[in-house]
């Protein structure tokens, strides 16, 4: 049986629910992967717990962190130089102007060679190539599956299964909040200030829901898909955004006249992310809090993924596959 | 209509007979066939026939091309001809009063504007207007630059098609 050894940095929403997959599933991994996952520091903002012998997750996830025994002072940074642990898991939120703190994190990880999974979009939509040339020379491995589409798995889909294809262009919609305005917008005839009041009642929005209505959240996805898809090299500011915010419902009653409804697109091989009309038949034609992405590939042709874009327990599906893919890679 | 048609075919029995069928059957009365065999495997073929419509010259490209025959070049009357292809946007603000009638002008000299569509809640509220662009093949994407362009001017939103 492989142990392998994790930290956790970061333990909100998604966080919590790969710590319930964790415990969920431990059973599943040792018996069809002989992988034995086991957590030895969580680290949250004003502290940590950390114990070398193993977290008891079960535990911790229905207690207050500090009320641990083995909760302490110690910041994330101290923890990542001192733990010993084969992979970090970052979940903290990203502010997209630094990629701190999980940027730092994830640096720190890699110098000292330990393998990174994250779903944190803004150290890679900054980055993508520093972290990747870091991860190279550490002789650590990135993965990131989660940090686009939540639960479809889209990068590692292209970088196991269409080997054999260029990849020419990959679109679609990659943000479940905005879907879920468009939809409820074009099924009820509703103005956006309503379905996003909606939103939040129902917790699919935030309460500052700029960050995904000014497509600043599908940019940060729009950059990562640029540079591991179609292997330019650019970062978040190279991408041109446009957000859904000043559709009127008059505009998608005008689509649906003509056959179309408006969706909110990142089309990555043109670095853009804007509100398009698609054919109303079109495959990418959703609704909810779905996403949509069409790979465009020169052997295969069209390939459409459709699954949940977010959501901690679906997004929880992606982390621990990256965790077990990067489990069985370790010499 | 008179067409002139370009179309590079293997050089195997029957391929001309598989090129030529679905000229006819849309319609194309073939006035002439000249063909020459080089030293390729493909020959180019340049066929004269006369056509009712560009409707039908479209179909038998389109039919030619689903044969995955090559139509190198075709000539309509003399002239270099391109497939239509529509355009189709919506354009969010204060679109008639920011003189519709230029911004049409301005597509104009590039497509044709074929189908308008105005939205209006309110004459002080922000307009959705929806536009249709007939267009030569090859000016698609000029259309497109100018909509952008007249979009930053005028403020407008522009909601474009994908594909």
């Amino acid at each position: 049986m492989k142990v392998i050894k994790l930290v956790m940095v970061g333990f909100g929403a998604i966080g919590r629910a790969v710590a319930r997959t964790l415990v969920e599933k431990s059973g599943s991994f040792k018996r069809e992967h002989g992988v034995e996952l086991k957590v030895v520091a969580i680290c949250e903002a004003e502290g940590s717990v950390i114990n070398e012998e193993g977290i008891e997750l079960e535990k911790i996830l229905n207690e207050d962190l500090k009320k641990d025994k083995h909760w302490c002072q110690k910041k994330s940074i101290e923890v990542l130089k001192s733990v010993n642990a084969d992979i970090m898991l970052e979940f903290t939120p990203g502010s997209i102007k630094t990629g701190e703190p999980g940027l730092k994190h994830i640096e720190v990880a890699l110098e000292r060679g330990m393998n990174v999974v994250t779903s944190n979009k803004a150290p890679l939509a900054l980055k993508f190539h520093e972290l990747m040339e870091l991860a190279k020379k550490n002789n650590a491995q990135l993965r990131y599956e989660a940090t686009v589409g939540g639960a479809i798995p889209l990068i590692n889909l292209v970088e196991k299964t269409l080997q054999a294809n260029k990849i020419e262009a990959v679109e679609g919609i990659l943000n479940g909040t905005c879907n879920f305005i468009l939809s409820k917008m074009a099924e009820e005839g509703i103005e956006l200030q309503v379905a996003l009041k909606e939103a939040q009642e129902l917790k699919i929005a935030e309460p500052d829901p700029s960050y995904d209505l000014k497509g600043i959240d599908t940019a940060a996805k729009v950059a990562i898909l640029a540079n591991s898809m179609l292997g330019k090299k650019v970062t978040f500011s190279d991408i041109s955004i446009e957000g859904i915010e000043k559709i009127t419902v008059e505009a998608i009653e005008l689509a649906k006249k003509h056959g179309r409804v408006i969706k909110l697109i990142g089309d990555v091989s043109k670095l853009r992310v804007s509100p398009r009309l698609i054919d109303i038949d079109d495959p990418l034609n959703v609704s909810g809090t779905l996403n949509a992405i069409r790979i465009k590939s020169d052997v295969a042709k069209d390939i459409i993924l459709i699954g949940h874009g977010a959501g901690p327990r679906e997004t929880s599906s992606s982390v621990i596959s990256d965790v077990l893919t990067t489990a069985k890679d370790m010499v | 209509m008179k067409v002139y048609m370009v179309l590079e075919l293997e050089d195997v029995p029957g391929s001309l007979i598989r090129a030529l069928e679905p000229i006819s059957s849309h319609g194309g009365n073939i006035m002439s066939v000249f063909h020459s065999r080089g030293k390729k495997e493909e020959v180019d073929v340049q066929i004269t026939f006369s056509v009712a419509d560009e409707s039908s010259l479209d179909l038998m490209k389109k039919s030619l091309e689903k044969r995955r025959i090559r139509v190198k070049r075709i000539e309509l009357e003399g002239k270099r001809y391109y497939s239509k292809k529509t355009v189709a946007f919506i354009l969010v603000g204060h679109v008639i009063d920011k003189n519709i009638q230029d911004t049409i002008d301005r597509i104009n000299e590039i497509g044709l504007v074929s189908d308008v569509d105005v939205m209006m809640p309110d004459p002080s509220e922000k307009s959705s207007v929806w536009i249709k662009v007939d267009v030569d093949e090859n000016k698609r994407d000029r259309v497109v630059s100018e909509v952008e362009k007249i979009c930053k001017q005028k403020d407008f939103l522009f909601i474009s098609s994908l594909g």
